[in-house]
């Protein structure tokens, strides 16, 4: 089997379906299915971009309910008969009339064989335009309130005119500003320490249906006056077209909170109460419309619900140490909070974005299901003032070539499958939509028991893992000729920004396996994909165990893949070899123990919500960087960049250095490289060749922030400066303090300062294991 | 010469120019005669003041009591000799002290009927002799006398020398006296000897000594000094002003929110701010509250911005900045929000209305200063703290259940108002609702708080009568220099004890009450109890007001009235003045209505006229029944009449017809109305002028002031059916034309000849080129004119005409006016003497 060829393949099944999968090859039975360690899993991307596709302007042929499954090109159709066969429940269907002409040399696009995923466009119209509410930390210098009303005003020329905006501010207190108000600015003000509920939120905003609130037996709203044509929140949420000059003014007008702070104190800040309101503006009148609430907080909350620390300076915020030793004030109570508004948040079909412009933490810990569970973005990052923020923000609002944003809202995702497969569950930025089917699973892996899921929001590059596991009354099926396929159909609804509603399709089929112990299974093993989707369960367990506990699950699960797929004599790990298809998987593993996503320590909880968000949005190729980082060198012995090793062998004086960990670009100077550029010489005559070694990484890092989001931080650094840390971090400890320098190894490695084992050590112990069956 | 010399600025020290009128015994504010303007020296001169004081002072001690004459009694027929209107003009029994008594023989030693007047102006000397007498000892005090200084100026001590005794800590007054070479005076309250402080003679501005009996307060009965540091708490609190506008439905299409906002904005100039500290802040309320945030003139955008809190359970601050302003620094923010205020509202559908809770948050706006919080709605608190609810039930009306309609329907707005009370915040109500608005539960707030309740009952923008009436009144109101952090108490002689007092204020202690906010347009009633026998020829009040002036000083007015004692009954009846027993009658029957009802309370000043013309039959008549068999000495004539009047009052009168928002205005009026208008009010003043005196209507060639025709009797005996009459209560003017009034007077009154033609109800008069309706306009003006009256008020009557042969409603409207008819449930003057004689008789 040619693996790269394979890999081909995959990548191009990748660009149509926008799905990769762990294994692509089903087992036949659920004996089988046990003994591949790593779940069959799909990472699949819905909305992934495909410019030349068509778009079908009807609506779907779908089977009988309860299936509901849509034609596809793996349906056996009878032309003469206009019938087609339901591939996952086996139904007949007629097909609708309009379908009269179909003949071999005409068939709607659906049916096409390259048409393996398809779209429609619905008949069904979006309740509502998009709507965007802005909430904003008033708590802030000057200068950053300023860079970030600035951002959010030229955010308005981005958006469709006709989209709803909205303004909610806060500090001590939060406001809802009535845009529609043309007298003078106006907004409503919520205490800052109170708990309010949904209803009075509403009652408060006057969002009640007659304007009117109970308790105020006797009193009729005056007669004669019909309700402003929009319901009442069109006071506050208004097309941009109409509202832009009265929503520039707010938000120019917008002041630092005037509340006074005291020395010794954080500033108070509602942020819990600021987003339940918003929450609450949207509820009532906008359900099921597509939204986002889009939060931008230059500091943790310190008042009211949701809080994550107090306001007196004296007491820090939790850190993964407080976490682990319980010494937490607020933590449990904030994150109930949350929680729950994430929960009614997604129940009403809103997104909730968090921009964090904050050198220290803002509670992203506590706040990280509100985005996790809609399909929100988080962006992190110092200070609204940065470049990483501003062009982050603004990539929100690409558009496509027909100048539609590139947002979806209010997605379902369902999965169909053959009676052979079922689907265990999903991980990604969703909810359950706690839908029974027949193929739901009997097992669980991360949102589970259920088909169907619901994205708020949902873009084009997020991907979600699903899972699915073999069905215990397996078997091929003898009515079907030919190989026998496993078949799943992913069907994604979503509101797109043009107004109207679409459908994805993907159909899915692969084969299943032959009798016990095909070699095709472990042939079709996608190495990358299977880390990625290993990766999200490791994140998913890390969520809720302990940090101990899923390193030594990841281990195991390595382990007991080694020994399962590899070749090896028991007992002797120098017989020990793997198929080049997982060759790279323990080294993933390896990196992923290593990463940020597990090791935690090393980073504020802030910025682990932060990482594993992004994790769980990205396709199998981004996650890998994130896994993985990439390192490339740039020397004068050749032209451009050479991926090296990740590993402080790679660390040499003469050579540039170019990390990406999709958090981070970094460019390293070796040490000799450092001081030619300290004494200038790239500027002088005759060293244009040192100055174009100088300028290439730069150029290729340009290259990799292009469509990144969000915007990594970028760092220049020199050997022994102190942001070599961030690349230091990263490497394979092969030459370790504790290690010394030996055969192999150039003298002039870097030591790297860390108790971690080198990737030699670890695939020692790794072989030493396998090949013992104690896995 | 004018009786009000034109004073523009404070007394300095060591001036005394001829300032208020001399208020001489015997003669009526009225009609007082003109005092010509003297030269000062001339002045002081024939008060022979200057060095040493006068020879005779030290035998005063000596002076057996009752050698000064009394006034005499002079028995009069109530039958025979029926009452007439002017009696109620006579001045008060005069006050006929012992020779001597005062310091100085100032004629303004002792205080002027129209700031302090008794209902006894000879005391008796025992607890039992006033028991036996039957009559109230009360005081009736109304410290200031016009809504502007400058329109009544008082004498000031300005040096910061202010002598009190150690111990009832009286301020030394002209009935004081100087012993050990006048370095001691002995206190004529309580005996005690004080020493004189050193600056008592001393000018420190001028750095030299001054003539002691040139001080003020050893001329003046009623002074101000100015007070320094110790009489302060804090530093003296700028004049603030929160305005709590309803923005309800009702509130914004009656034109409410429009109109004020317009007044407002025209009356910037006239809201006192001499000191440049004045602070405006306002609010709108509807379901919930709306804050203004109006940013000071320099700032880069001067818009306002409105914050709305519709959190009602717990009210809170939007922001701690811009909410209550300085009118001088944001003086042109404040006109741009004021003109964008009227138009704010202008969609609403709220019916609701939080006010309780708005004012809760103005309370807690303003706590820190303390300041007025001045209330306009047109609606029933429906929603949020202090909710109400229509309670009023047409059925109850006229039934011995009415009273409960007048008593509190929510505890928030007493206990509230004592909060207010203690942080310094008066709140004042403007009600404008053209339905049930639960008056008798919203006036507890201005009533314990020095505020005060306006009352316009349907009142409707639409109607240029109405803006006009409210505008003018609310302009007036936004211009009177009133006193802030206020507190009022009478010392007396010992043996006389404060016992109760009557008015808008609250409690604080026993004998201190307590105004955030000193009105100008009030006067307050206290009884005095006898406890001891008094042994002196004549004993002394003193009432002193402790406040802040608008302008930011600390100033103390002090009003000090002496009297003389008797052991004799016929000496308290013939110094008994009438008007102010009526007075406090007024407020005991204000306190039973809302204490036992309107039908307890109409008995029980009842039962009080009897008691008194019994006493009198008994003790002092020797059961002689002459002529008719009902008798009372001269000047208690007209008690009878004017209790009559009070029982036929809107607020007591026994009627099923009248809501009880309009009975409890009128109570909060009986309970508050200077004395003047207070009179007026239980007996409206009644002239008639198709046949009045050729002088009338027209300027007096001496005073220039416009001549009033004669009053005449409050009875439809007195109408013709061709006449034209003018009845005006002080709250309304009835313009009342008869039925045969002939052509050629409604052309030269009305501009033209068809009566028919004439707009009946609310309206103004036309000008029209003729001299009838020139004196008619002036008669019907100055009938208006508080300064005449000698009191501070806002209110602007309106005028309705009445057609005597036009609608019956507004006819039988006018006709309650005449307290004298029988209507209704009431009987007539001549019914009443009746019932009277039968009583006494019996
Ligand atoms: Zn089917
Ligand atoms: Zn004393």
């Amino acid at each position: 089997m040619d693996y790269e060829n394979l890999k081909e393949q995959w990548s191009e099944i990748e660009d149509k379906d926008g799905v990769r999968l762990s294994w692509n090859t089903f087992p036949s039975s659920r004996m089988e299915a046990s003994r591949l360690v790593v779940p069959i899993g799909a990472l699949y991307t819905p909305l992934k971009e495909k410019p030349d596709q068509a778009l079908l302007q009807y609506e779907p042929v779908s089977c009988k309910a309860p299936c509901r499954a849509v034609l596809n090109p793996f349906c056996q159709v009878d032309m003469r008969a206009r019938l087609w066969i339901c591939p996952f429940c086996l139904q007949r269907n007629a097909l609708p009339p309009h379908y009269k002409d179909i003949s071999h040399d005409q068939i709607p696009p659906e049916l096409h064989p390259d048409n393996t995923t398809i779209e429609y466009r619905l008949a069904r119209p979006a309740p509502s335009p998009p709507i965007f509410v802005f909430v904003v930390d008033t708590c802030q210098e000057e200068d950053s309130l300023k860079a970030l009303k600035d951002s959010i005003i030229m955010s308005l020329s981005l958006l469709p005119p006709y989209a709803l905006v909205g303004l909610v501010t806060f500090g001590t207190m939060a406001q809802v500003h009535e845009i529609g108000y043309t007298e003078c600015a106006k907004s409503y003000v919520f205490r800052g320490s109170k708990d309010y509920t949904a209803k009075q939120v509403q009652e408060m905003l006057g969002l009640m249906a007659s304007g009117l609130r109970p308790g105020m037996a006797g009193i009729q709203p005056q007669p004669g006056r019909a309700p402003p044509p929009m319901g009442p929140a069109a006071r506050f949420l208004l097309p941009v077209q109409q509202c832009e000059f009265q929503l520039t003014n707010a938000l120019e007008q917008l002041q630092r909170d005037p509340w006074p702070v005291a020395n010794d104190k954080r500033a108070l800040r509602c942020t819990g109460v600021a987003l339940s309101v918003a929450v609450g503006l949207l509820e009532t009148s906008f359900q099921n419309a597509g939204g986002r609430i889009m939060l931008f907080t230059g500091g943790p909350a310190t008042e009211g619900p949701g809080m994550v620390v107090g306001p007196e300076l004296r007491e820090p915020i939790r850190s993964h140490h407080d976490i682990d030793r319980d010494n937490i004030k607020y933590y449990k109570k904030a994150l109930k909070f949350y929680d729950n508004l994430a929960k009614r948040t997604a129940h009403n079909g809103h997104i909730i974005d968090i921009f964090a412009g904050c050198l220290d933490q803002v509670g992203l810990l506590e706040m990280k299901g509100l985005a996790n569970s809609t399909g929100g973005h988080m962006i992190l990052t110092d200070s609204f003032t940065s470049s990483m923020y501003k062009q982050s923000f603004a990539r929100v609002f690409d558009k496509d070539a027909d100048e539609n944003l590139l947002m979806g809202f209010n997605a379902s995702l369902e999965v169909l499958t053959t009676k052979e497969l079922k689907v265990t569950g999903l991980i990604g930025h969703a909810v359950s939509m706690n839908k029974k089917s027949a193929s739901v699973g009997e097992t669980e892996c991360g949102i589970g028991n259920t088909c169907s899921w619901k994205m708020c929001g949902i873009d084009p590059a997020a991907s979600y893992g699903i899972y699915f596991e073999i069905a215990s009354q397996g078997g091929p099926n003898q009515m079907q000729q030919g190989p026998q396929k496993g078949m799943m159909q992913f069907l994604t609804y979503y509101q797109h920004s043009a107004g109207q509603y679409h459908l994805r399709v993907t159909t899915v089929a692969r084969n299943l396996s032959g009798p016990s112990g095909d070699p095709a299974i472990a042939q079709s093993f996608d190495q990358e994909a299977a880390a990625v989707l290993m990766s999200r369960i490791a994140v998913f367990k890390a969520e809720v165990d302990d940090g101990p506990d899923v390193l030594r699950w990841v281990d195991r699960m390595l382990i007991r893949l080694c020994s399962r797929f590899a070749e090896y004599r028991k007992d002797d790990p120098s017989s020990f070899r793997l198929e080049k298809n997982f060759t790279l998987y323990p080294q993933f593993m390896f990196h992923l123990r290593r990463s940020q996503f597990l090791q935690v320590f090393n980073n504020s909880p802030d910025e682990t919500a932060f990482y594993r968000h992004v994790l769980n949005h990205e396709d199998v190729s981004n996650s890998l960087v994130m896994i993985q980082p990439t390192l490339d060198s740039y020397g004068f012995d050749h032209e451009g960049s050479q991926p090296v090793l990740l590993d402080s062998t790679s660390i040499q004086p003469e050579t540039v250095l170019l990390l990406d960990t999709f958090f981070h670009i970094l460019i390293f100077h070796g040490e000799t490289i450092a001081s030619w550029r300290k004494e200038g010489y790239q500027a002088q005559e005759g060293y244009e060749s040192f100055a174009t070694l100088l300028e290439a990484p730069k150029e290729d890092a340009k290259e990799l922030i292009q469509d990144r989001f969000p915007l990594p931080r970028f760092i220049v650094c020199d050997a022994g400066g102190s942001q070599a840390r961030f690349l230091l971090s990263k490497l394979n400890p092969s030459t370790t303090h504790t290690t010394g320098s030996y055969g192999g190894v150039s003298q002039s490695a870097q030591t790297i300062f860390t108790d971690d084992v080198s990737l030699q050590t670890f695939m020692e112990h790794l072989m030493k294991l396998a090949v013992s069956g104690t896995g | 010469g004018s009786p009000i010399p034109p004073m523009g600025q404070p007394m300095q020290p060591g001036m005394q120019p001829g300032m208020q009128p001399v208020m001489q015994p015997g003669i009526q504010p009225g009609i007082q005669p003109s005092i010509p303007q003297q030269p000062l020296d001339q002045q002081f001169g024939q008060m022979n003041l200057g060095g040493a004081p006068p020879a005779p002072m030290q035998q005063q001690q000596q002076m057996p009591p009752q050698q000064t004459p009394l006034n005499q009694l002079y028995p009069s027929d109530l039958i025979g000799q029926p009452f007439q209107v002017q009696e109620l003009d006579l001045p008060p029994p005069s006050i006929n002290l012992p020779p001597n008594t005062s310091v100085t023989s100032s004629p303004f030693a002792n205080c002027p009927p129209k700031y302090v007047r008794s209902t006894l102006n000879a005391v008796p000397t025992t607890h039992s002799l006033l028991k036996k007498s039957r009559l109230p000892f009360a005081l009736v005090i109304q410290p200031y006398t016009s809504l502007h200084d400058a329109e009544d100026p008082v004498p000031i001590v300005p040096d910061q020398v202010i002598s009190r005794c150690r111990r009832c800590r009286s301020y030394i007054n002209s009935f004081a006296t100087f012993l050990d070479h006048g370095h001691r005076w002995r206190c004529n309250m309580c005996n005690l000897t004080n020493d004189v402080p050193q600056a008592f003679d001393w000018d420190a501005t001028a750095q030299k000594n001054i003539d002691r009996w040139q001080r003020p307060e050893l001329n003046y009965s009623v002074v101000e000094f100015v007070a320094p540091q110790e009489y302060m708490v804090r530093p003296p609190q700028p004049l603030v002003y929160l305005f709590l506008f309803d923005v309800s439905y009702a509130a914004v299409t009656s034109g409410l929110l429009a109109t004020s906002a317009r007044c407002i904005l025209e009356s910037l100039d006239r809201i006192p701010n001499v000191d440049r500290r004045t602070k405006l802040g306002f609010m709108a309320v509807d379901s919930g509250l709306h804050y203004f945030s109006i940013p000071p003139d320099e700032s880069e955008n001067g818009d306002p911005k409105m914050l709305v809190v519709s959190d009602l359970d717990e009210p809170f601050l939007p922001t701690p900045e811009d909410l209550v302003v300085n009118l001088s620094q944001c003086r042109q923010n404040i006109e741009t929000f004021l003109n964008k205020l009227q138009g704010m509202f202008q969609d609403t559908q709220n019916p609701a209305s939080a006010m309780g809770s708005a004012m809760r948050a103005g309370h807690k706006l303003i706590s820190s200063t303390g300041g007025k919080i001045t209330v306009l709605s047109a609606s029933l608190p429906n929603i949020g703290y202090g909710k109400l609810e229509v309670r009023e039930d047409k059925k109850l009306l006229g039934t011995s259940k009415e009273g409960s309609l007048l008593q509190t329907a929510n505890s928030f707005y007493k206990s509230f108002a004592v909060e207010c009370s203690k942080v310094q915040v008066s709140i004042d109500m403007f009600l404008f609702s053209s339905s049930y608005q639960d008056v008798a539960t919203l006036s507890n707030l201005p009533r314990y708080t020095g505020g005060q309740t306006y009352f316009y009952p349907g009142w409707n923008a639409a109607r240029t009568e109405d803006a006009m009436k409210f505008a003018q009144e609310f302009s007036d109101y936004l211009s009177a220099e009133v006193g802030l952090e206020a507190v009022l108490r009478v010392r007396a002689t010992t043996g006389l004890r404060m016992n109760a007092f009557y008015g808008n204020f609250f409690n604080r202690s026993s004998d201190l009450c307590a105004f955030p906010a000193f009105p100008r347009d009030q006067a307050y009633v206290v009884e005095v109890a006898i406890d001891e026998t008094l042994t002196k020829p004549y004993v002394c009040m003193q009432t002193a007001v402790l406040h802040t002036t608008c302008n930011g000083e600390r100033r103390i007015r002090v009003l000090t009235l002496a009297l003389p004692t008797t052991e004799t009954l016929a000496n308290v009846y013939a110094s008994a003045d009438q008007l102010a027993i009526a007075t406090f009658f007024s407020h005991k029957a204000v306190e039973r209505a809302l204490g036992s009802g309107l039908e307890a309370a109409r008995d029980a000043l009842q039962s009080k006229v009897i008691e008194i013309l019994q006493t009198y039959r008994k003790e002092l008549a020797g059961g002689n029944m002459g002529g008719g068999g009902l008798q009372l000495p001269h000047n208690l004539r007209g008690l009878p009449v004017l209790f009559l009047g009070l029982t036929k009052n809107v607020g007591l009168r026994k009627s099923a017809q009248i809501p009880s928002d309009l009975r409890s205005a009128a109570l909060c009026l009986l309970s508050t109305l200077p004395l003047p208008l207070l009179m007026q009010y239980i007996y409206p003043h009644f002239y008639s002028l198709h046949d009045m005196p050729d002088s009338a209507g027209t300027p007096d060639p001496d005073t220039g002031e416009i001549v009033l025709p004669p009053r005449i009797n409050l009875s439809s005996e007195r109408i013709v059916s061709y006449g034209l009459y003018l009845i005006d209560d002080g709250q309304t003017q009835f313009l009342w034309v008869g039925r045969d009034a002939v052509p050629a007077l409604v052309l030269d009154v009305f501009g033209f000849e068809d009566r028919t033609q004439l707009k009946q109800g609310k309206t103004i008069m036309p000008i029209i080129d003729s001299d009838m309706n020139a004196r008619v306009r002036a008669v019907i003006e100055k009938s208006k004119d508080h300064r005449s009256k000698g009191v501070g008020s806002i209110i602007v009557p309106p005028l309705y005409i009445v057609r005597e042969d036009g609608e019956p409603s507004l006819k039988l409207w006018a006709q309650t006016l005449l307290v004298e008819d029988r209507a209704d449930q009431g009987v007539s003057l001549q019914q009443w003497m009746g019932m009277l004689r039968e009583k006494v008789v019996q």
